[in-house]
This record gives structure tokens, sequence and C-alpha cells, in this order.
């Protein structure tokens, strides 16, 4: 499905599609973090793209990397550890090179490309989920420290990840409220909780992370202080870019899949892709890949050339998580019987595409956004 | 008087943020964040009119809170952004 203008990064995660894909039904069933599929993710490069040479990154684009994301996505039938790795890139690494001190990028920004620290950030809180203005996890400035009180619930790769960065609020309710600090897992004081079990993206570990007392010196803080919010509007611009692409990828493998078995599988005497009913689900598939791929790269190279793209980004997530979960569910109805049982892989393709109109803010959450770039 | 109607940035906060508000109430020194006239969501429409009307990469806005605090601190940074001057 790559156009043949593609940059050349979509192929990069291509070899390591039999240690990507092995056992996959085992680690859904279990739910576990599969660690030992982080390191062919570790030799690809993937972790490397957007950064800086001199923390071992490659120096590639926003739309270079979202391309190959879009490969893994294709190449990769875990769903769950394709979600991980985008989390990897974009959760610290990113802020850290555009907010991060001189000091700070050195220090970790090497164990981020490396693969080496998992990372993660803590947004969400247990009463406030896509509600970011009322974070009530506290940083209170001590000298040259700040201690940080509260928790976090629903962390991305909190179970296994070495680098946390922490939105809290350091300031009165409002835009300039929030600032973000990086901490190592084994700060005295971050507790992180047990995995918590989920419906979809089952190997993408997630957990609650609780601060008491966490003292963190002044050099942590990303940005100055008040900045939260904008660091997390620049990272959440390329979450939404970088986590959706992966989710194009594996809707074009899906699709791939589809024709393949509408165009062999017979009933009635002929295939079932003669059938209308099976033909307009499979054409209104591709119009979902098609469209949710204009919206990836139009709104991915708009953020790319500095363009503002804040209504472009909220539209981009709905449409790519709307299509991804319509095509989850066609795939079921074509497979019919097949689609149902779980080795066949395709209903745990809806239960991991569920989780996309729910995380990076949800959908509705996205609506009200655009409804208020608009004034309404 | 003609500084306060020639102002566009003071006119497009009044208009957005202080609906029925005279503009000229709107002070340079005015400060946007302790009042909290500009809420979050109001603050990236604030960014996103900048870069469209002055023509500034959204990469070359400052994302730090000192930069929103006053009328004056934005034509600051936009003055020195735009391409084209203010």
């Amino acid at each position: 499905m790559a156009a043949e203008k593609a940059p050349d990064t979509y192929g990069i995660t291509a070899p390591y599609a039999d240690e990507l894909n092995d056992d996959i039904t085992h680690w859904d069933r279990v739910g576990e973090f599969p660690h030992d599929k982080w390191k062919p993710l570790q030799r690809s490069g993937l972790f490397t793209l957007p950064f800086a040479p001199e923390y071992g990154g490659a120096g590639r684009t926003l739309t270079e990397t979202m391309a190959a994301l879009e490969g893994l996505g294709h190449t990769s039938r875990d769903a769950g550890l394709n979600f991980s790795a985008s989390t990897q890139i974009v959760s610290v690494g990113i802020p850290l090179q555009a907010f991060g001190s001189e000091d700070l990028r050195g220090r970790y920004l090497p164990q981020v490309t490396s693969g080496e620290a998992i990372t993660a950030h803590a947004i969400t809180e247990p009463s406030h989920g896509s509600d970011v203005m009322n974070i009530r996890t506290t940083a209170v400035r001590e000298g040259d420290e700040y201690v940080l009180n509260g928790g976090k619930m629903f962390i991305t790769n909190a179970p296994v990840a070495g680098l946390f960065l922490l939105y809290v609020r350091t300031g009165k309710p409002g835009a300039f409220g929030l600032s973000t600090f990086l901490a190592e897992r084994d700060t005295p004081g971050l507790t992180v909780g047990e995995p918590l079990e989920t419906m979809g993206l089952r190997t993408s570990p997630i957990s609650e992370v609780t601060l008491e007392d966490v003292r963190l010196p002044v050099g942590n803080r990303l940005g100055s202080e008040g900045a939260g919010f904008l660091i997390m509007d620049y990272v959440m611009k390329r979450e939404v870019l970088f986590s959706f692409a992966v989710n194009l990828g594996e809707m074009a493998h899906r699709l791939k899949r589809v024709v393949e078995h509408a165009t062999t599988r017979q009933q009635f005497g002929s295939a079932i892709g003669k059938n209308q009913a099976v033909a307009h689900k499979i054409a209104d598939m591709r119009i979902a890949v098609e469209t949710a791929r204009k919206w990836l790269y139009d709104t991915g190279l708009k953020v790319e050339q500095g363009k503002d793209a804040s209504l472009d980004v909220a539209a981009t997530k709905i449409v790519v998580s709307e299509a991804n979960q319509l095509t989850a569910r066609h795939a079921i109805q074509i497979f019919g019987a097949r689609g149902y049982l779980t080795g066949t892989g395709i209903e745990r393709e809806l239960r991991n595409a569920t989780a996309g109109s729910i995380y990076s803010g949800t959908n509705e959450i996205q609506r009200n956004c655009i409804a208020a770039l608009m004034g309404l | 008087m003609s500084t306060v109607t020639n102002d566009p940035i003071r006119a497009y906060i009044v208009s957005e943020f202080l609906a029925g508000e005279d503009a000229e109430d709107l002070t340079d020194d005015f400060d946007l964040i302790e009042s909290t006239v500009v809420n979050s969501l109001g603050l990236v429409r604030l960014i996103s009119w900048i870069s469209e009307t002055y023509g500034i990469p959204v990469d070359d806005i400052p994302l730090e809170p000192a930069a929103y605090r006053t009328l004056a601190d934005i034509r600051g940074f936009v003055g020195r952004a735009a391409p084209a001057g203010v």
C-alpha cells in the first residue's frame, strides 16, 4: 500500500517481521509486555529516527518517522507492542529534544534513542481523564528542588518504563498552571502500580503511578515553569501523528488480508467478493484507509512545515481512529465465523482498535476542540 | 486612541475573550494569565491566530508563559518574529 514516493524509512522494521510476529496469540492472551520483541525494534533503528545525531538519533523528519511507524504497523501484528513503540518515541524523547536543557538531553536522550530506557508520560489522573486543566498532582518548589505529590492513571508503558515525564500543577488552574518534569523510575516516592488488564492493546502495559514527596531538582523541569500545557500541546500533536500512522499500516495490512480472503473464499459457487454486500464493505474499507492516509500525511506535512495544525490534528485523530474501528468491524464480518475465532487474529484487531477513540484525548474532546477553534 | 484601534492583537483578544468589553479597557500591562482571560483552548486559538495573521511558523512562537503575560509581551515577540514586522 506504500505510495511509490514513500520515504525510505517505511521498510526499516520489515526484516524483523518473524521476530515481531512470533507467538502473537499467546502474548495477547497473557497480556504481558513482550520484552524480547523490544530488541528487534532497537536493532531496526526505529527509536532513533526523529532525534539529532549527537544523541544517537538519525535526524529524520516528522513525516519520515511517520512512514517508519506506518511500516511497523504493516509489518507487526502486535498492535500493543506497536503502540508502546510509538509511545517510546514521543513521550519523553520528543519533548526532551525540543524543551530539555543541554544537560538533560545529554544524559537521557541517548538512552531513549537506543531504546535502553523505555519511556512513559504521565498526564491522565484518576478523576480527570481528558480534562488536563484540572490536573491535581502538584509540584511545590522548595529551594533548588520541587516536591511532587499526587497520582496518575492509565499510563502507557509505566510497568516497564525507566523514564517518566510528569505533567503536574505548579500554579493556578488555567493555561499556565502546569509544568513538566523528568523523573527516573527509582526516584524515591515514585511508585508504579501493577499492570491493569485491558480489552485491547494487551501487550502494551499500563498502570497507575503515584508520587509521594518525590523530590526532583529544578534542573529536571522541561521548559519554564508554567509551560506544561504548551509542551503537552506540542507533544500531543506528534503523539497523534505517530500512533495513528501505526494504525494506518495496520489498516492497510487488514485490507490486503480481507481482499485476499474475499477473492479466494468460495460460497454458493463463487468468490464471496463477487457479492455486492461484501464488495461494498471492502470498498468502504479502502475509502477509510485512503482518507486516513490523506489526513495523516497532509497534517504531518503541515506540522513539519511549522504551520498551525491544531484543528487538523484533532480531525486526523477522529478520522483515523474511526477508520480503524470501521475496518476492523468489516473484517470480522467478512471473515465470518473465522473472524470471530481468536486464533485467526481478526477479532483481536477490533479490540485493539477500540482504544484509539479513547487515548490521546477522547474523540469527544477532539470534537470540542474543533468546535472551540471554530469560535463556537 | 489610534494605538488602541490600530492594534489588531488587542482587538482580537477583546473580541475573542472579552466579549462585550471595550477595547480601551484592556491595557498593555494587564495580566492575561493572572486574570485567566485566556484559557487553555483560548491559548491554542491565540497561537493559531498569530501564526496565520503574521506568517510566523508555529515552531518560532515561544512556548513559555512569560511570552503571553501581557499584551505588551505578545506584541513584543510578534514584532521580533514576524517576517514583515507588525
